[in-house]
């Protein structure tokens, strides 16, 4: 079966000769969670833009089994760190609706769609208020209610619940493991990971610490340390 | 079609330059001086931006010295400058992210809104730092 996301040694630095990412290599496959933990700075967000083709790394990513394109995001889901950056409708309603439109929902069908996915996220009562009048943890869930309206095959969250108060991020956990859809969650909250992934993996100087079942990563005290997570 | 990075930049500006072209057009006569000087402006402010040693600059420049007023005016232009500049940026990706078929439905109606987006976030952006100067006793 090929994975539904593949990058092998990959290498990236914003700067010559300063490497970030040193030789990273990751696998996920259909309705598998993965968990990568590491402290500030450890290259998490540098890693998603990565893989999602938006830096130009070293090495081979792989979507699908095919090369990153455009085309590969009309199949993704993706939120970022910082969810001011991705509303910008008129509507948190209108921000949820757009990729089902843009995928080729008519209006009629978008917009319920999207509504529904705000719900779940317990927003339905902001739905037609812009971001800008939300709160921060307000906005972070609208991101993840317009990246999970769609129903994408593959989901790439940044730090999902660092703003989140702890019944959202338990409910975002449920929501998660409740689906079939593949996630790669980037996270500190290693009591969300926890709960919500299959694999973890430690990253710390660019490098792999350690990757695999989670209870057994969480399990190890020194790695975590090591990793700058507890 | 690949964009080249700057021209996208300098996108926002474009639409301001139309944007004036359209509101002479309906006052009924169009000077065409106004856009082309605000994009020559908005390039040569992107250009300097790049290109000058901002921050060494400032601290050749004393808290004593005549230039301060004027060196911390041009600073915080820089400031505003690179802030609009990674806010477009910014907005355009999410916009690219959250409609990926070009022209499909949504796509210019979310562009519009993006771009729009952008100078209402810049506004909000620059009160915040005009606030974090006021309490750091910088402001006046
Ligand atoms: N635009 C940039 N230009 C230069 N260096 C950058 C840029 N963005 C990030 N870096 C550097 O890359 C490293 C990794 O940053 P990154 O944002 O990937 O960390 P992170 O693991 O996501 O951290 P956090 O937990 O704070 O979100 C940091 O040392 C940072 O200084
Ligand atoms: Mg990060």
């Amino acid at each position: 079966m090929t994975p539904l996301l593949e990058a092998r040694e990959l290498t990236f630095g914003y700067r010559k000769g300063e490497p970030i990412l040193r030789g990273i290599s990751v696998r996920l496959d259909a309705g598998e969670r993965l968990g990568v933990a590491g402290g500030n700075g450890a290259g998490k967000t540098t890693l998603l833009w990565c893989l999602l083709g938006l830096l130009p790394a070293e090495g081979s990513i792989r979507l699908f089994g095919e090369r990153v394109t455009r085309k590969s995001w009309r199949r993704i889901g993706v939120v970022f760190q910082n969810p001011e950056d991705q509303l910008f409708m008129p509507s948190i309603l209108d921000d949820a609706a757009l990729p089902l439109l843009n995928r080729g929902l008519a209006p009629a069908e978008a917009r319920p769609r999207a509504m529904e996915a705000l719900e779940v996220m317990g927003l339905a009562h902001e739905a037609e208020r812009p971001a800008a009048e939300l709160s921060l943890g307000q906005r972070k869930r609208a991101a993840l209610a317009a990246a999970l309206a769609p129903e994408p095959e593959l989901l790439l969250l940044d730090e999902p619940t660092a703003e989140l108060d702890r019944p959202s991020a338990r409910r975002l956990a449920e929501l998660l493991r409740s689906t079939h859809t593949a996630c790669l969650i980037t996270s500190h909250d290693l009591d969300f990971l926890g709960r919500t992934v299959h694999r973890l993996a430690l990253l710390a100087s660019g490098r792999i610490l350690a990757c695999g079942p989670v209870a057994e990563v969480l399990s190890n005290g020194r790695l975590l340390e090591d990793a700058g997570v507890l | 079609m690949r964009v080249p990075r700057a021209a996208r930049l300098l996108l926002p500006v474009l639409v301001f330059a139309a944007f004036l072209v359209v509101l002479q057009a309906w006052g009924g006569r169009i000077d065409w001086w106004l856009p082309v000087r605000t994009i020559a402006v908005a390039a040569a402010v992107l250009v300097a931006v790049r290109l000058v040693p901002w921050a060494a600059l400032l601290r050749r420049v004393g808290p004593g010295s005549r230039f301060y007023a004027a060196a911390l005016y041009l600073w915080m232009l820089r400031h505003f400058t690179s802030i609009l500049l990674a806010e477009t940026r910014r907005v355009l990706l999410a916009q690219r992210l959250a409609a990926p078929r070009r022209w499909g439905r949504g796509w210019f109606a979310s562009l519009a809104s993006a771009l729009a987006a952008v100078f209402a976030r810049v506004l909000v952006r620059a009160e915040r730092f005009y606030a974090a100067q006021l309490l750091r006793g910088i402001g006046r």
